[in-house]
């Protein structure tokens, strides 16, 4: 202690006779305020849209009994408590906050515990973005499959543990609290600037990892929240602008929004339907195709209400609920008029902080059936529904496409449209020739007259008996003498050829979704089903 | 010595909140009466319950109510219970036993009173039948997500239907893991004592569990001969023995249809297993016909079971790969009748089968026979085809009086929606079955009176300390089984036997009283002859 007390005026000595270096004014930033502003942009600007689908597929209420499914797994309550934190993510600028709040106070408690020196001190930042970066390296994997706890709960019990950590520390030793809000006195502005260089290239780095290898992520995760918005044109914007991108989310809610909006036979290729393989993780640890992330929305919005909830349920099982499922089952359920069932969901959902609008405007229709048949969504959906029952099993999967391959009899124009644009996808003119009938006489949509024209060559005269196919003719005849030198290895040339005609179905025809075509469809895992 | 009193002064505190919060219980002293009943829920108005069930709390539902008080009286005794305003009354376990205990065959009058902005009102008053019979104090059930193709977290449960205690029989594994993922189904105790019970094990670390004496081994019962292996269960009543079918079953998923499923077999045969010699046979094996849901008669002389001829359905020029494709079209033109075998336990001989209830006949389907512990009637589920009965919602609850012959439904239990799996308490007096009236998709155990007149009174959903967990439960009771005992087996010791023995294969011995008829012309279903020539031919007895 009195060494302590001896040398503490000599430094107030030293500081006041060395002038501060005359440009320390002009250069040097608080580091830990730039530091959690920073945190904030990215945990709700960038990176927001992830963790807030992170939040659709959580399901927190207070209740223990219910997330009993949670707290019987191995670090059940810090899952728990790291699910309660992700509520906050309904905002992402909330959710952003008291996420950077955590890192900013995680790594300030870390140069503290570790008794950091100014030239050393860039090291208490690195846990923070390390957390980032693995959470940017995991991509869809810190919410597929519903491991989401994890998000908030990690950082939570870092904290805690600096916290406990920091609190011994002070109790014992009395070390002094470094500065939070200001420059510590301590740091010179080289070691400031090393600091600020520390983390802006590890954060340049982890976005730039981002965009580079995961750009699929956020685009995919801005999708869904759009598609739970109903911003149909926000979705076609997002895809479109991101076109060259391909994955199977991305084509159904782009599919979904064509649909909404009336334009699946006037815009489906414009972006590129490829599938490219993703950075994503099922529950086994082995590669997963995301079907359980865009199959109970494309039933439901395709008009298969049980299928989708069907996979609602198969999802819910492995899974355990989430809340994005329990609000889709609320509306199967509606539109089954199953009203006890969606008075169930809505139940536990009006125990999820932040869901009351979602339960007010559902709730309402409970017992009438008018309000959901008027509302657009749902009575966009009724026109689509299947005729007539038959089995799931009896169709390729996923169904909403399966099932309008071999569409016989739809209820609607758009039930026939959906079917031929499948046929068209599938790349199956004979079954889209014969769903051609009740367009005879018009003028059908450009996807459906370039359709058309591709079949002639197998159907001559086919085009005769529609309106404006005309000048389609030169237009393929062009295509196809522009691509013929590609046509010995279209695999190899589809990407390079994507921008040049996309939107345009011959392309798709001879060149996209050539890997989907030889596989066919992926089905459901059945290593875990059984008779239930 | 400061800190303790400061922290006594907290407690204090903290009690004073908890008390002052907790709503007062006294009837108004001025209120009005109104003719309206009191919406509740559970549905727990009129019924007739047994002695030593557990408090009956319920919700009351009054968008204009900020505060109920419940009243229940008779015997001499009262009981009071009050809620706020989310309307939940929950009862003093102590209070209500004493109540149930001073009206045994008799009734308890329920008022219940609410208040309204203008004050208070008391609802047309109902009342609650107390029966002389208790129930069987244990049900079991498994918890699980309604009838998907996937399963993850599942369990078997026992309740204590006098407390609100439910205890894990077993669980699976509670993380994912590909090595470990297993289902459980079809737990079964011997005439209601968890003495002799048994479970299946599916997927990983499979076979039959068989718990007896407290200590449990793992079966297998495979031979090239069985369909897969033992499905539905039935303890032999006396001797070591249990019936189990053998089921080749798959679902499919309606793309457009009040029902969401089907639930088919495509092959079903029966089994007869000797516990203490480890050795199986068949009972029925036969080509044309499907058999399934054995039950025992208490005495154990008779084996009921359901069955259905689909050779019709069949084309039999088409490969054998497609028959679950071809039945599945003609999904709701499966029907089983009720059909019996006698049995001679000294022997262990089977005789011949008869057809107890002819629902083909009549365009319907019978599954889950489950005969009384008094021998005198038997309960099955009839619906309109099929087997799978909690699927479809046509399915009900019936009867046969085998002194009188007499066929009913118990129109009183039953239901619009699925009314199906049941279980009699040992006394005969009570049944509890799996309904979905509540939701249409999520079961939940009700619990009927059976008087001795064989008419079954309105049932109940059995009581939660919470009566919205009815509601916030997202999983389905499945196969409630009711016993006299709790089941005496740790879960530890269950796993130990499920994850880490193989399981002993049972030895195939052939019966020689077997209906062994793989020719596929003829079984023993209603199509076959009936002229005593064919071995396995039925009579029809009703």
């Amino acid at each position: 202690m009195q060494k302590k007390t001896q040398k503490q005026p000599h430094k107030a000595v030293r500081q006041q006779t060395t002038p501060p270096p005359a440009k320390r004014k002009e250069w040097v930033l608080p580091v830990l305020p730039v530091f959690f502003v920073l945190c904030w942009l990215w945990a709700a600007w960038y990176y927001g849209s992830v963790f807030h689908i992170s939040r659709e597929y959580s399901l927190w209420v207070a209740d223990t009994r219910i997330m009993q499914f949670i707290l019987c797994q191995p670090y059940g309550v810090l899952r728990y408590i790291g699910r309660a934190m992700l509520q906050l993510y309904q905002y992402p600028w909330l959710g952003g906050l008291l996420m950077a709040l955590m890192l900013t106070a995680g790594s300030w408690l870390t140069g503290y515990c570790m008794r950091l020196r100014a030239s050393w001190r860039y090291l208490q930042y690195l846990p923070a973005l390390f957390y980032m970066a693995v959470v940017t390296y995991h991509g869809l994997d810190v919410f597929f499959e519903a491991r989401t706890g994890f998000i908030f709960g990690i950082p939570f019990v870092v904290l805690v543990v600096l916290c406990i950590w920091g609190i011994i520390i002070r109790s014992f030793s009395r070390k002094p609290i470094p500065a939070v809000v200001g420059v510590p006195k301590d740091e010179t502005p080289r070691q400031n600037g090393i600091q600020f260089a520390v983390i802006v290239a590890l954060l340049v780095a982890i976005i730039g990892f981002d965009q580079w290898q995961r750009p699929y992520v956020r685009v995919i995760c801005q999708l869904l929240d759009m598609e739970y918005r109903q911003d149909w044109a926000g979705i076609q914007k997002l895809a479109r602008a991101n076109a060259q991108m391909s994955n199977r989310p991305m084509a159904c809610s782009y599919g979904i929004s064509l649909v909404q909006t009336g334009q699946i036979a006037e815009r489906l290729f414009d972006i590129r339907l490829d599938y490219d393989s993703l950075h994503v993780h099922g529950m086994d640890g082995k590669g997963n195709n995301l079907n359980s992330l865009y199959t109970p929305e494309g039933n439901y919005y395709g008009g298969f209400i049980e299928s989708s909830m069907h996979a609602c349920m198969e999802q819910m099982v492995m899974t355990g609920p989430t809340i994005r499922l329990l609000k889709l089952l609320t509306k199967c359920a509606l539109m089954r008029e199953e009203w006890e069932l969606a008075e169930k969901y809505l139940t536990v959902l009006r125990r999820v902080p932040f869901e009351g609008a979602f339960c007010k405007k559902y709730g309402a229709m409970v017992h009438h059936l008018d309000l959901v048949n008027a509302e657009p969504e749902m009575a966009l959906i009724r026109l689509t529904e299947p005729v007539h029952d038959s089995f799931e099993n009896q169709y390729q999967q996923p169904l909403f496409m399966g099932y309008n391959l071999m569409l016989v009899e739809g209820r609607s124009a758009n039930a026939l449209m959906n079917s031929l644009v499948v046929c068209l996808y599938t790349k199956l003119m004979p079954q889209f020739v014969e769903r051609l009938e009740p367009l005879i006489g018009t003028t059908p949509p450009s996807i459906i007259m370039d359709g058309i024209m591709l079949a002639e060559n197998k159907n001559p005269g086919i085009s005769q008996h529609f309106a404006g196919l005309n000048f389609r003719q030169p237009q393929l005849q062009s295509f196809l003498e522009n691509t013929r030198p590609y046509m010995k290895d279209r695999p190899g040339f589809a990407y390079e050829l994507f921008p040049k005609y996309k939107g345009y179905y011959p392309y798709y025809y001879f060149f996209g979704n050539l890997k989907a075509t030889r596989k066919g469809y992926t089905s459901l895992s059945s290593s875990n089903s059984g008779v239930n | 010595m400061k800190h303790y009193t400061l922290y006594i002064y907290i407690y204090y505190c903290l009690l004073l909140v908890v008390v002052g919060c907790k709503p007062k219980a006294e009837v108004p002293s001025q209120f009005s009466a109104i003719e309206t009943e009191a919406s509740i829920y559970p549905d727990y108005k009129d019924i007739v319950v047994p002695p030593n069930i557990a408090p009956l709390n319920f919700i009351v539902r009054d968008s204009l109510a900020t505060a109920y008080v419940a009243q229940l009286q008779g015997g001499g005794h009262e009981l009071l219970a009050a809620a706020s305003d989310n309307g939940i009354v929950q009862m003093d376990t102590v209070e209500w036993r004493a109540l149930l205990n001073a009206n045994k065959g008799g009734d308890v009058e329920v008022k219940v009173y609410a208040q309204r902005p203008d004050g208070w009102v008391q609802y047309k008053p109902y009342t609650i039948s107390v029966a002389e019979e208790p129930i069987d104090a244990f049900l079991s059930y498994r918890l699980i997500e309604p009838g998907y193709e996937l399963y993850r977290q599942l369990g078997i449960y026992q309740r204590n239907l006098t407390t609100f205690d439910e205890v894990p029989v077993y669980e699976n594994n509670r993380e994912y893991c590909d090595g470990e993922n297993h289902c459980i189904n079809c737990h079964n105790y011997r005439m209601g004592s968890t003495e002799s019970m048994l479970f299946h094990v599916r997927a990983n670390h499979g076979g039959t569990i068989i718990v007896q004496d407290g200590k449990a081994h793992k079966i297998q019962l495979k031979d090239s001969t069985i369909i897969t292996s033992g499905v539905y269960p039935s303890w032999h009543p006396t001797e070591n023995l249990v019936a189990f079918s053998t089921n080749k079953t798959g679902q499919a998923f309606h793309v457009y249809h009040p029902e969401k499923l089907e639930v088919m077999d495509e092959k079903s045969d029966l089994l007869l297993y000797d516990v203490t010699k480890n050795e199986v046979s068949h009972i029925i094996r036969t080509s044309a016909d499907m058999e399934t849901f054995p039950c025992w008669t208490p005495d154990g002389r008779t084996l009921y079971y359901c069955s259905a001829n689909a050779s019709g359905l069949i084309d039999s020029s088409l490969p054998d790969s497609t028959i679950s494709q071809q039945l599945l079209f003609q999904f709701d033109k499966i029907r089983y009748n009720l059909m019996s075998i006698p049995f001679d336990p000294k022997t262990r001989s089977f005789g011949q089968p008869q057809i107890v209830v002819d629902a083909v006949s009549e365009g319907k389907s019978i599954s889950v026979p489950r005969v009384s512990p008094d021998g005198r009637y038997i309960l099955y589920t009839k619906g309109d085809y099929g087997q799978f009965h909690i699927w479809h919602k046509s399915s009900d609850l019936w009867v046969k009086d085998l002194q009188t012959d007499s066929c009913y439904a118990l129109n009183e239990a039953n239901s619009p929606d699925v009314d199906s799996f049941h279980s009699w308490s040992s006394n005969s007096r009570w049944f509890v079955f799996s309904s979905r009236r509540m939701d249409g998709n999520y079961t939940r155990p009700f619990i009927a009176y059976f008087d001795k007149d064989g008419c079954a009174h309105k049932p109940f959903v059995i009581p939660q300390e919470d009566p919205e967990w009815n509601i916030l439960l997202l999983k389905s009771y499945n196969v409630p089984e009711l016993s006299r005992d709790a089941v005496r087996i740790s879960m530890k010791d269950l796993h130990q036997c499920i994850y880490e023995t193989d399981g002993e294969n049972a030895n195939y011995k052939p019966n020689p009283t077997a209906i062994i008829q793989l020719d596929g012309t003829t079984g023993a279903s209603p199509r076959a002859k009936v002229d005593g020539t064919s071995g396995a031919s039925p009579k029809k007895r009703e």
